[in-house]
């Protein structure tokens, strides 16, 4: 007995794993293949003629492979327009939120002033406050200044997102000293500091609240859909939403194959963005959310 | 206070920076924050105290305000609509955040364990929460459709007759909820993971010097050293679980016959379908109000309750 436990608390050669713990590790890999399988699904009906989506037999590979659906989604949508407003909307307000963030991140966590612990518990604190409270009225308001459909509608709100300051000021509080005060001695300003010493050494912070919040704004939902009234000033998001049954009759026309092409091809800049910056991405989340 | 908390917990009272340059106040510091702080302002506090504002008037897109003082939220009080609302949110609440925070810790425990592939099942785990709510949606309604779907076809399989997951009223509430796991897990086992990782090597090899097993670790080590995180966890998702929309308008737009709307969802159908703008903001400060609430009510929980 005592010989066949400690076989099982060996490892199986090359791994970790010992082989007492195989069975939980196939049923761990079997959830997460479960978890992975919607995606799969979803990429295997896009690419399925529309004839064998409903079929009453599950077909995970497709019989027969096609573009059809691909094609449909893009010649018969405005989706290009869609993805145009998309990346600029999403370029645009990540760009100035990061570098918005950057500055202020920096004179919370180097600069001296007073206020400045106020303005930062301010900052902390709004975002406990869920910014749909403050849609309706912003709805009456861009209303107001004729900002519906417009890019500055679409933009605006979404500029000054929390998270980025919290970010660069954790990141700045570390920075060492040593390196600003050579910049000091030259004789040079805050704004000379910061932009020849401390912002090309924020890569890290940079890349992680660019990441989280591009993506944030990719999938950006509530804001564009009240604010767009016309097709051609809609977002991805809100322009594919019209496939769902409940929300458009797309689907009704065109069956589930090209609302799965719809939904891949909207998927895809996010999830690359997640891939090839996983690192970056999961720290920054890890920082956000862990305020206390 | 655990040393988890610490590491990656806020430091407000961190030591103060010293000046730069000769003066001793960097007046510059406010120019260096104006450019966040002016549309911070503008489009995130503004609206907000516009909204009470609102929230006291009758208001339709065109035309003016008209003052009515508590109207609104008197009206609110009575709306059949509103209160079942109020109430899905609770049972979202009831599936969502347990069914996220306990699927979220068996994987952060199992990712955790470095086996074979864990860096795979941690990419797959995740990646559903970096997709939006349409690709989340769409995708939901398609694996969940009555006839066709994956979900019924397999359950078929061991014999559970087709269920109308997201078109009947008993059903709608709970394959939106479904979806919304699916979403919501990375986020949970994310942070949990990282807390895994912050918990002391020693104390796993102090255990089994102890001769304690696998289930006593966890429940001596490890689950008192991630309570600060679950705990953390939970309020994030109670909060995310009030606001939840996206998917709702996705799946079902509330339907059928409000069974599976939320108070969001509400709020959308009458600032936009009814144009009632002052209505939907006085439901907008109850909602903000709820959170608030819940929020500090956990902070006051977590207090009581004794530290591990």
């Amino acid at each position: 007995v005592a010989e066949v436990s400690r076989r099982l608390r060996q490892c199986i050669p090359g791994t970790n794993l010992a082989l007492r713990d195989v069975p939980i590790w196939l049923a761990g890999m079997l959830f997460v293949i479960i978890w992975g399988a919607p995606f799969v699904w979803m990429v295997s009906t896009s690419f399925k003629p529309s004839a064998q989506v409903m079929t009453k037999t599950i077909e995970w590979i497709p019989r027969d492979w096609t573009l059809a659906n691909y094609q449909k989604v893009l010649s018969q949508y405005p989706i290009g327009t869609w993805a145009l407003n998309s990346v600029i909307v999403a370029v645009v307000s990540t760009g100035l939120c990061v570098f918005f963030g950057a500055l202020a991140g920096y004179a919370l966590a180097r600069l001296h002033f007073p206020g400045r612990q106020l303005i930062f518990l301010i900052f902390l604190g709004s975002m406990m406050i869920p910014p749909e409270v403050g849609v309706v009225p912003l709805f009456i308001a861009f209303l107001r200044l004729g900002w519906a459909s417009t890019y500055q509608g679409l933009i605006l709100p979404t500029i000054a997102n929390v998270l980025s300051v919290y970010i660069f000021r954790q990141f700045f509080l570390s920075f060492p000293k040593e390196l600003e005060e050579a910049a000091i001695v030259d004789g040079a300003g805050a704004f000379k500091i910061f932009f020849k010493v401390a912002w090309p050494l924020a890569r890290s912070p940079m890349i992680a609240s660019t990441v989280i919040i591009f993506t944030l704004n990719w999938n950006n939902f509530l804001w564009p859909l009240l604010i767009t009234f016309d097709e051609d000033m809609k977002t991805l998001p809100v322009g594919i939403a019209a496939f769902a049954p409940v929300v458009g009759s797309h689907t009704q026309l065109e069956g589930y194959a090209v609302a799965m092409a719809a939904v891949t091809l909207l998927c895809i800049p996010s999830i690359v963005l997640f891939l090839v910056l996983q690192r970056q991405f999961i720290q920054g989340i890890t920082i956000g959310s862990v305020k206390g | 206070m655990p040393k988890a908390m610490n590491e990656r917990g806020i430091t407000i009272n961190s030591a103060s920076p010293q000046p730069l340059g000769r003066s001793r106040i960097d007046w510059i510091g406010y120019v260096f924050i104006g450019f966040f702080a002016v549309p911070f302002l503008l489009f995130n506090v503004m609206p907000i105290l516009f909204g009470v504002y609102v929230s006291f008037t009758e208001w339709s897109i065109i035309g003016e305000p008209k003052f009515i003082g508590f109207q609104n939220y008197w009206e609110a009080l009575q709306d059949e609509w509103l209160r079942r609302a109020f109430l899905n949110v609770v049972l979202y609440a009831l599936i969502i955040v347990p069914g996220v925070v306990v699927l979220g810790l068996f994987s952060a425990l199992f990712v955790h364990q470095k086996w074979p592939l864990s860096a795979l099942a941690r990419t797959i785990l995740f990646t559903p929460n970096v997709v939006s709510a349409t690709v989340i949606g769409l995708v939901w309604v398609w694996l969940l459709d009555t006839q066709f779907g994956l979900l019924n076809h397999y359950l078929g399989l061991v014999g559970i007759s087709a269920v109308p997951w997201l078109t009947s009223v008993q059903w709608s509430l709970f394959g939106v909820s479904i979806a919304s796991v699916w979403w919501d897990l990375g986020l949970a086992f994310v942070l949990l993971l990282a807390a895994l990782q912050d918990v002391p090597r020693e104390l796993y090899e102090a255990a089994e010097i102890d001769g304690a097993g696998r289930v006593t670790q966890l429940r001596f080590v490890t689950l008192p050293h991630l309570r600060p995180t679950i705990s953390m966890v939970v309020t994030l998702q109670i909060i995310a679980t009030m606001r939840i929309f996206s998917q709702v308008y996705v799946m079902t737009n509330g339907g059928p016959a409000g069974s599976s709307l939320s108070v969001i969802v509400h709020i959308y159908q009458k600032a936009v379908v009814q144009n009632l703008l002052g209505y939907a903001s006085a439901v907008s400060v109850l909602l903000f109000i709820a959170i608030v609430a819940v929020t500090l009510f956990q902070r006051l929980l977590l207090r009581e309750m004794p530290r591990g």
